[in-house]
């Protein structure tokens, strides 16, 4: 799985999980969606994670500064199962 | 949950098909992991979100506040889901992160001007540790132990005494990891013993405006590893794992709809492959499985117990039944093994009307409403037609193996007691003079006063059909208290059975602990003036406890009855009966020959006095056919 791949499939999870879900492209950013708070981030990770069948350390999602950074971890993830 | 699931919910959403809202709760109530219902949560908020909503009787809603000592979402989330989808009209108002001692203590604060009905108060397990020496002595441990616990009640008793609420108290986890190791549990400063001791005094002090919230029960059976999660404490102080965060929504809805809604009264139960397994029409009663003799029929007999406790507990019970209403009666009135009675129900449908008519009828005797009533059966078809045409009705459909059938019923959360009445602190009183008694005769050596506490019964009957198997199994394979190991085949057993030329009878036991089921087996062969006794044998569990006197007495008195005079002891000794060598002289007969490869033994029955016991001799009921 590459970084497009990773940023098609998170957007069916988050399409599922917002009420307005944005159009993903890898220069997003969480501050760029209303709707995406510290507090909906908590459930979005865990629906993410389910997704993909992959678990983040703590901090690293954080640490992402856009989408394509987030499906570059995703991938890195993948990579190590 | 299916992606073909997921999808259908969604068009339905698309469309505002008013399905999607039975799908809805159809799929929350079957979802069991957090991903699943945040999804589904989030569907429904989509919905709302679309002016596409459910019609509403207008009711008014529950105010609910929620105090945690961790953060409250996305529990809160889970917890409104749950609440919208079982259409529970409510408002929520949710605490701040660990402040709910300053919340419930600050009277006139947000929490009081929202004037809950039912505050969630759930303390952060991290206030529940031992911090000191994990060797201070036990009084120290236990004194901060309860310090804790009355802590959290003077909080709940406060909450509930300014705003009249409903309290429910989340108690605390266990943890799941091994340190300390072996000391965990001889010490009561592990946070382990800690915690279970903190948990069983909130238990059994809180008062009755307080209900637990059992998550040390939850965390045990999801499995404590799974239910802790030191990631979500760190990144956003989770009291716990998503999975178990389900768990607790799902327990504190249970608890909110039973404060307003009336449980569960009866439940009525199928007969065939529910109550017995096989079909008595076709089987007869003899070919229906129930009792030890089988361990299907061991499985049945469990199931008949745990209903007898629901009925113990004030449950009605009914019959609804496809069957011939006398066939389906005779078990009840005559297989020795079952545990219901007809006297246990208080209605008795077993006819070829739908069962859903039979449903009516009885809520229609007894002038109860169907949303009282729990319906269990073993059939797909019978259920589905219940649901279709009695709604109201809560049903139970028993999975495919009846060792699971327990179980299913005790988790059905229908007949749950969720209060201690007056009555019940009363009665506490009777139990305390029965413990006394008890430690009593613990300490006695006086081992009458102890086997009259027992107040043991038995039933002593003549060999009959019914008991055939059971008889058969108990002859082939009890070893070590058998004065002769003779094996019989049930068609050798049945031959017996009305023989004049033998005596056969068999003995049940039952005291206050429990009933032992057929324990012990005695043949004789009437010879002339004597009686041989070819066959004695006892289940070893009931040593001591005079059923051997109660057997002599017995066999002495259809001995008489017969005219003998003499009766014949004979013990062949094998590898396993050592324990019964001497039984004979034991029980007072005399040597007659005895060698190393048997032993005959003679009592004279014209100076017999029955022995006397501690077990008190049921009359035999009209079970023999």
């Amino acid at each position: 799985m590459n970084q497009a791949d990773a940023i098609a499939k998170l957007q069916t999870v988050l399409d599922d999980i917002f009420l307005e879900s944005p159009t993903l492209v890898a220069s997003l950013s969480a501050k760029d969606v209303p709707e995406w708070d510290s507090l909906f981030h908590i459930s979005l990770l865990l629906a993410v994670e389910s997704a993909f069948g992959v678990r983040f350390r703590m901090g690293e999602v954080e640490a992402t500064k856009n989408i394509g950074e987030f499906a570059d971890l995703i991938v890195r993830r993948l990579a190590e199962q | 949950m299916e992606t073909a699931e997921r999808d259908q919910l969604k068009q339905l959403l698309l469309a505002g098909h008013h399905d999607f809202w039975i799908k809805l709760t159809e799929a929350t109530r079957g979802a069991n992991d957090f991903e699943q219902l945040f999804f589904l949560s989030s569907l429904r908020k989509k919905a709302v979100a679309r002016q596409h909503s459910r019609t509403k009787t207008p009711v008014p809603p529950l105010r609910i506040a929620f105090l945690s000592g961790s953060n409250v979402y996305p529990l809160h989330e889970i917890i409104e889901h749950l609440l919208e989808t079982e259409e529970i009209a409510y408002e929520l108002f949710t605490g701040e992160y660990d402040n709910y001692v300053a919340e419930i203590l600050e009277e006139g604060g947000a929490f009081y001007q929202f004037q809950p009905q039912v505050i969630f108060l759930l303390p952060g397990p991290q206030r529940c540790s031992y911090s000191e020496d994990m060797f201070d002595p036990r009084e120290v441990v236990q004194a901060a132990a309860d310090a804790i616990s009355s802590q959290l009640l003077d909080l709940c008793r406060i909450a509930h005494e300014r705003t009249g609420g409903e309290v429910i108290l989340g108690n605390f986890p266990l943890p799941a990891r091994r340190d300390p190791g072996p000391l965990r549990v001889r010490t009561l400063a592990s946070d382990w013993n800690f915690r279970k001791w903190v948990n069983l005094e909130l238990g059994l002090k809180a008062p009755e405006w307080v209900q637990i919230c059992d998550l040390e029960y939850m965390a045990c059976r999801r499995g404590a590893i799974a239910s802790q999660d030191p990631r979500g404490w760190f990144e956003s102080k989770q009291p716990c794992s998503p999975a178990l965060q389900v768990d607790i929504a799902r327990e504190l809805v249970r608890l909110i709809s039973a404060l307003r809604q009336p449980v569960k009264k009866l439940l009525a139960l199928d007969l065939d492959n529910t109550l017995w397994g096989g079909e008595v029409a076709e089987d007869g009663l003899e070919g229906i499985e129930i009792g030890d003799t089988s361990p299907r029929g061991e499985a049945f007999k469990a199931f008949q117990k745990f209903v007898l406790t629901l009925k113990q507990r004030g449950v009605l019970l009914a019959v609804c039944s496809k069957n011939d209403r006398a066939l389906a009666l005779e078990p009840f009135e005559r297989h020795p093994e079952m545990v219901l009675r007809a006297q246990d129900f208080v209605a008795f449908q077993a006819n070829w009307e739908p069962k859903s008519d039979n449903l009516r009828t009885i809520a229609a005797e007894l002038n109860l409403g169907l949303d009282s009533f729990v319906f269990v059966d073993d059939n797909p078809a019978e259920i589905e037609i219940v649901r279709q045409f009695t709604p109201e009705v809560t049903t139970i459909l028993l999975p495919p193996d009846p060792a699971e059938y327990v179980g299913r019923l005790q988790d059905c959360g229908c007949f749950e007691t969720h209060r201690i009445t007056p009555e019940d602190r009363q009665r506490t009183g009777q139990y305390r003079a029965e413990a006394e008694r008890k430690a009593a005769l613990s300490s006695a050596a006086n081992m009458d006063v102890y086997l009259e506490s027992l107040a043991m019964k038995a039933f002593v009957r003549e060999f009959r059909p019914t008991d055939v198997g059971r008889l058969a199994q108990l002859i082939n394979k009890s070893n070590q208290f058998n004065l002769t190991t003779k094996r019989r085949t049930e068609a050798e057993v049945r031959a017996l059975i009305g023989e004049a030329d033998h005596i056969a009878f068999s003995v049940r036991l039952e005291d206050r602990f429990g009933d032992y089921g057929l324990i012990s087996i005695v043949i004789g062969s009437v010879l002339g003036p004597e009686i041989e006794i070819d066959t004695w044998l006892m289940s070893c569990r009931v040593l001591k406890r005079q059923v051997e006197e109660l057997a002599l007495n017995t066999i002495a008195q259809l001995a008489k009855a017969r005219q003998c005079v003499r009766l014949i002891g004979v013990y062949l000794p094998t590898v396993k009966n050592e324990m019964v060598r001497d039984f004979y002289p034991r029980m007072g007969f005399e040597p007659d020959s005895v060698t190393p490869a048997a032993g005959r033994y003679a009592l004279d029955l014209r100076s017999y006095h029955l022995r006397p016991t501690k077990i008190r001799l049921e009359p035999e009921s009209d079970e023999s056919s």
